[in-house]
């Protein structure tokens, strides 16, 4: 959800951007994060944490704890809380460590 | 490999400071910043700033940083490398950087680390759960990206991040159920409480949160009361709804880098966990390498600007300057920090730094 007013802040519209989210279709906006995209689409667990399995979100928003890990263009381990969302990217949760060989 | 005089690592409001005196006396300057921007946690501060007007008392957060970054792009002889993590500083005095396109290597001859801090988290059940965010998170969620987190939250820490993040929640539209704090009494400025507290927020202090509640996001927080020994008083639990749960309970200095050159480290409870034992030039063990900012202690954005600035000049004169005015910028500086560290509020910094110093 996109805050629309806000006494200090201005939020001017941008370019909308098409990625995909597990193969579903979604939009995004030019200068959001892929983090920020998805919580805005409602999406809001990224990544299952390696024992436990248990659902994981978006904590520091800053690139510090790795909290927030997802498969990004079939790369693993990208911190989408501070990835810069690009024209056509295709994320799905991770699970886990992610397998890069 | 890169060479430069200065190597500032973390472009926050300490390493923007340190760059612009570091560079005033024509040393070549490399400020390397991690992010896609520079400006560090500034570029989220919607509030107004206290102190002095020379440390830009009533200007927002975000401006003070507007304001800085351009400055520091009219300097030709300092170089910025965004979206550039150092990852390893060697005995040699090599740094080690890596960007997407991979490593490469710098020598400077003298570095400035100022990496700032992170939250500190609580333990509690679910606290992995999405809808926990450090209080920090949702700031930049809000501030910097526009997204509205959720619609209901419960604070748990009353400092002034937590005063201050609760302030912004609901200038953004999300209702604040609660803030709790473990302490008996409220961390934060009077100011920030009594805003708070007159836009009917209640402040429960002897509290902490014991779980989040919730599947696969937070639905709910139970909250209990605790003792004089902040242990949990059984049969006090109250449960409290909410889709955001904030732990705003404090920062730790961001100090691996330094931890990896193996500099005399001490724990300082006041300042927030393990900081560098540095001079009265805030020089660490390791000669040459100096330190600005939350990563020496963590105090607040006013005085890490400061202490940046000042940090700027001792490098210059570590690396022999002996510019007219320098030693007199010098004392100017080391006044303004004294006087932001002064007064009882100070009291707790003061003796920190006190216990730091090599």
């Amino acid at each position: 959800m996109r805050i629309e007013k806000h006494p200090v802040l201005n939020f001017e519209e941008k370019k909308k951007i098409i990625f995909f989210f597990e193969n579903q279709e979604m939009t995004g906006y030019e200068g959001d994060t892929i983090g920020a995209a998805l919580y805005d689409n409602g999406i809001t667990t990224l990544s299952y944490s390696g024992r436990a399995h248990e659902p994981m979100g978006i904590y520091c928003a800053i690139g510090n704890c790795s909290s927030c890990i997802m498969r990004v263009n079939g790369v693993p381990n990208v911190k989408v809380c501070i990835e810069p969302l690009k024209e056509g990217d295709r994320v799905e949760r991770q699970n886990g460590k992610g397998d890069i060989l | 490999m890169k060479h430069v005089d200065i190597l500032i690592v973390g472009g926050g409001p300490a390493g923007m400071a340190a760059a612009i005196t570091a560079s005033k006396y024509g040393k070549t300057v490399m400020l390397v910043e991690r992010d896609g921007h520079l400006g560090g946690q500034l570029v989220k501060q919607t509030h107004m700033f206290f102190g002095s007007e020379k440390q830009q008392a009533s200007v927002r957060g975000f401006d003070i940083a507007k304001g800085m970054v351009e400055e520091i792009e009219a300097i030709d002889h300092i170089e910025i490398l965004k979206k550039t993590t150092i990852v390893g500083m060697f005995e040699d005095g090599v740094v080690m950087a890596q960007q997407r396109e991979g490593y490469f290597k710098i020598k400077p001859q003298a570095i400035i680390v100022a990496t700032g801090a992170y939250e500190k988290s609580l333990a509690f059940k679910g606290n992995t759960l999405p809808g926990v965010y450090g209080a920090g998170a949702v700031q930049t969620l809000m501030n910097l990206q526009g997204i509205k987190p959720g619609q209901e939250v419960v604070m748990v820490g009353a400092g002034n991040i937590g005063l201050i993040v609760s302030y912004q929640l609901m200038q953004a539209g999300v209702k604040v159920n609660a803030i709790v704090d473990a302490a008996p009494s409220i961390g934060g400025y009077v100011v920030h409480a009594a805003k708070v507290r007159r836009m009917g927020v209640p402040i429960y202090t002897r509290y902490t949160v014991k779980q989040a509640l919730g599947e696969s996001k937070v639905s709910g927080a139970i909250l209990c009361q605790l003792d004089d020994h902040y242990q949990e008083i059984e049969g006090t639990e109250v449960e409290v709804d909410c889709d955001i749960l904030c732990v705003s309970v404090g920062l730790s200095p961001l100090s691996e880098l330094l931890w990896q050159l193996s500099c005399d480290m001490t724990f300082v409870g006041v300042l927030g966990g393990y900081v560098p034992r540095v001079d009265e030039r805030n020089e660490t063990s390791v000669a040459g390498v100096f330190v600005a900012g939350d990563v020496s202690g963590i105090e607040e954005a006013s005085s890490a600007m400061v202490e940046g600035y000042l940090t700027g000049l001792h490098v210059n004169e570590y690396l022999g300057v002996k510019e007219e005015g320098l030693s007199s910028l010098i004392e100017e500086y080391e006044e303004d920090l004294r006087a932001l560290r002064s007064g009882p509020v100070g009291d707790k910094i003061r003796q920190g730094i006190a216990q730091a110093k090599r």
